[in-house]
């Protein structure tokens, strides 16, 4: 009996190292860091790490959760000194002078797995620098145009595609008596969105990214002509008045209370105007208009990410970590209403039951064929963001001024870029 | 003598005294009044611009539940008690002793270590920052309650001196003679004739002490980060969601975080006053 018993055991042992010879076990220590501090997003994050660690019982994961923003300083020091296995960040130019300095890992060969190379595709242009990937996003959201669906309804108006469309609805919105747009651009970045999706329209994203970058003057025509584009909704009251006194949630009661008609903003808006008591029945989403027919549509759709750090001391089970973070599965659960409440990047997972969401998953993954930004002020350097930022807003105020704004963007620009 | 006592003025002034201090009351507790009132409102009501009327419902329970027990508040009302405690109990203690040492001996630089205490005081406290921090960083004190009570213990030792100096000045110095005549040792004489003489200072400076420490943001922000050490002062912004700042939950939490300076000095008023007099005149 008992030996019987030890036979049928060694049995099962061969069955399954046969049936998943690929799969070692992994071992050791996995620590990873994470910049998740507000209690929300915090839970979800350490529920998916605890559901990694059971499938790996072998390997011990060590997890810190540091402020947000207390990790944006911290992260230079420890991805040089102390580095753990995996650390979460951002896309696009916010990892650039990490991946140039060489101090994240090269993760290129995920990309090439057959099970990921097409699933998570819509991210991977955020993810990439000089042909290469260098982490894995695990979550973004997009932004678009929020409206009243009850005051378009009443006005007799529709979604538009096209600019004269978009300038047309405006024209009768005003004329009824309200604002077309709500903003409140005290703290400047509002302001950077408007900016990103004209830019975009008008000069196509390649050239966006070259303004972000510093490579084009600021008193390029192009440039102008976004601006002009933009003073046209400011000269006939098309945003309210006095934004620049109100943060963006302030900003908020307008369109409650049906004074302003919509707002450019991204999904995170949706959850107060909802709580505010605007049922889905009264408010709506479409995607920023098309302004230079010519131009190929993108996005902003800010993307947080995770990455293998290149003095990591784990990398087979960091890789492993990245893969599950992107698992359609995975996916599914940490996006889903009841956690972050935002975009799945995995084009097999299932996006959360909400008109929203839906829609925002449509247009990024399949009508954003231009790029995806990941918002003004993580594609511009810090420092050029903020002065470009104090312009815009200013324009805003003093659209006539626009000359002299840009020549002092352009004269920061000479000083920010060397 | 100024200001003059109200009663000494005329009818029609008196009168109209009364009537605008009320007024003058309400705009100055206004922020304070919309901050209590924003703490039992939904937050629907902030994205209504529902700022100054009443709420639309009452909301208070569910705030204040959030706060104590959806919330890591009760952590950061313990971590103020562990530092804001040791503090006042360290800064109090040493100034009674630097305090009886300055006031009683008379030696050579008795007065220019006085002064050091002192010009102390008059240190922006500021610029001290960045030194501070790397500090307590280089002692492996960053981010710890520790930390945060030493530092507090060290600058408000400039003020507590001063404070007792002053206070054991003005005791009769024949009351230490006496005791001197008699042969008892200094340290009986400061522990058995000065410290309870000096009882109501003690009060004062504690209570004094606790409303400064219990209410500083700055150094709380500065040293340390996270629930296992911050504050509530500084933990209050925890309360901020990652694109948005929860109002209703922030007003409760400050209300919270109010509660135990401002229970002190209702329940204490007399010492306090004393506090921010003692000193003062000599």
């Amino acid at each position: 009996m008992h030996s019987k018993m030890k036979q049928t055991v060694a049995a099962f042992a061969v069955a399954a190292a046969f049936a998943a010879p690929a799969k070692a076990e992994l071992t050791g220590d996995l620590t990873i860091f994470l910049d998740t501090s507000n209690p929300a997003p915090r839970a979800t994050m350490e529920e998916m790490i605890g559901r990694f660690g059971e499938l790996h019982p072998g390997l011990s994961i060590e997890t810190t959760v540091i402020d947000r923003e207390a990790y944006k300083t911290q992260i230079r020091n420890f991805l040089t000194a102390n580095a753990p296995d995996v650390a979460t960040w951002y896309a696009a130019n916010r990892m650039r002078p990490y991946v140039e300095a060489g101090l994240f890992e090269d993760v290129s060969d995920l990309y090439a797995e057959p099970e990921i190379a097409e699933a998570i595709a819509s991210t991977k242009g955020a993810l990439t620098i000089d042909d290469k990937q260098w982490g894995v996003a695990y979550t973004y959201y997009q932004w678009g145009v929020y409206y009243r669906k009850d005051i378009f309804a009443e006005l007799g108006l529709s979604e538009p595609t096209t600019w004269d469309e978009e300038k047309a609805n405006c024209a009768k919105i005003v004329e009824s008596g309200r604002a077309c747009y709500t903003i409140g651009t005290k703290y400047l970045w509002t302001a950077g969105g408007w900016f990103d999706y004209l830019n975009m329209r008008t000069n196509g994203f390649d050239f966006h990214m070259d303004l972000a970058a510093g490579k084009v003057s600021w008193e390029d025509e192009r440039v102008k002509q976004t601006f002009m584009n933009w003073k046209e909704l400011i000269d006939m009251g098309g945003f309210i008045a006095d934004h620049q006194t109100y943060s963006w949630q302030e900003a908020l009661p307008f369109m409650v209370k049906g004074e302003a008609a919509a707002y450019l903003m991204g999904n995170f808006a949706v959850a107060p105007l909802r709580e505010a008591g605007l049922t889905d029945d009264q408010l709506d989403f479409y995607q920023f208009v098309k302004i230079n027919p010519d131009v190929a549509l993108s996005e902003d759709a800010p993307t947080d990410t995770f990455h293998i750090p290149s003095n990591a001391k784990n990398k087979e089970a960091a890789r492993e970590f990245l893969r599950y973070v992107v698992s359609a599965e995975n996916q599914t659960i940490i996006n889903n209403g009841d956690n972050l409440g935002q975009l799945p990047v995995n084009a097999n997972s299932s996006v959360d039951d909400d008109k929203f969401l839906n829609q925002g998953f449509d247009m990024l993954s399949n009508n954003a064929t231009g790029g995806v930004a990941q918002f003004w002020d993580r594609d511009a350097p810090a420092e050029m963001a903020k002065a470009s930022m104090e312009g815009f807003q200013e324009f805003m105020v003093k659209p006539d001024e626009l000359d002299k704004i840009l020549a002092k963007l352009e004269r920061a620009r000479g000083r920010i870029y060397k | 003598m100024f200001p003059k006592p109200i009663e000494t003025r005329s009818a029609s002034a008196q009168f109209a005294y009364k009537a605008m201090l009320p007024i003058a009351l309400l705009f100055w507790l206004a922020p304070l009044l919309a901050v209590a009132l924003f703490s039992i409102k939904p937050e629907a009501d902030f994205t209504n611009a529902n700022y100054w009327g009443l709420p639309s419902r009452f909301e208070g329970a569910v705030n204040y539940g959030q706060v104590f027990f959806n919330s890591d508040m009760p952590r950061y009302l313990l971590n103020s008690v562990f530092i804001t405690v040791p503090t006042v109990i360290g800064a109090v203690a040493l100034s009674c002793m630097t305090g009886f040492a300055l006031g009683i001996y008379k030696f050579k630089s008795n007065l220019w270590i006085f002064f050091m205490f002192v010009a102390g005081n008059f240190v922006p406290f500021q610029i001290l920052m960045v030194p501070v921090r790397d500090l307590t960083l280089q002692l492996g004190l960053y981010n710890t309650k520790t930390g945060l009570v030493l530092f507090h213990i060290a600058f408000q030792t400039g003020f507590c001196t001063l404070f007792m100096r002053n206070f054991i000045r003005a005791l009769p110095f024949e009351l230490i003679e006496a005791a001197r005549v008699e042969g008892i040792s200094e340290i009986r004489i400061f522990w058995y004739v000065v410290l309870p003489l000096m009882k109501p200072a003690l009060a004062a400076l504690s209570v004094l002490i606790f409303t400064f420490i219990w209410n500083d943001y700055f150094w709380a922000v500065v040293l340390t980060q996270g629930a296992e050490s911050q504050p509530v002062t500084a933990g209050i912004t925890s309360f901020n969601a990652q694109y948005r700042a929860a109002y209703h939950l922030m007003s409760a939490g400050s209300i919270v975080a109010a509660l135990p300076p401002v229970a002190m000095f209702f329940l204490m008023q007399k010492h306090f006053i004393a506090g921010l007099t003692l000193g003062a005149v000599k």
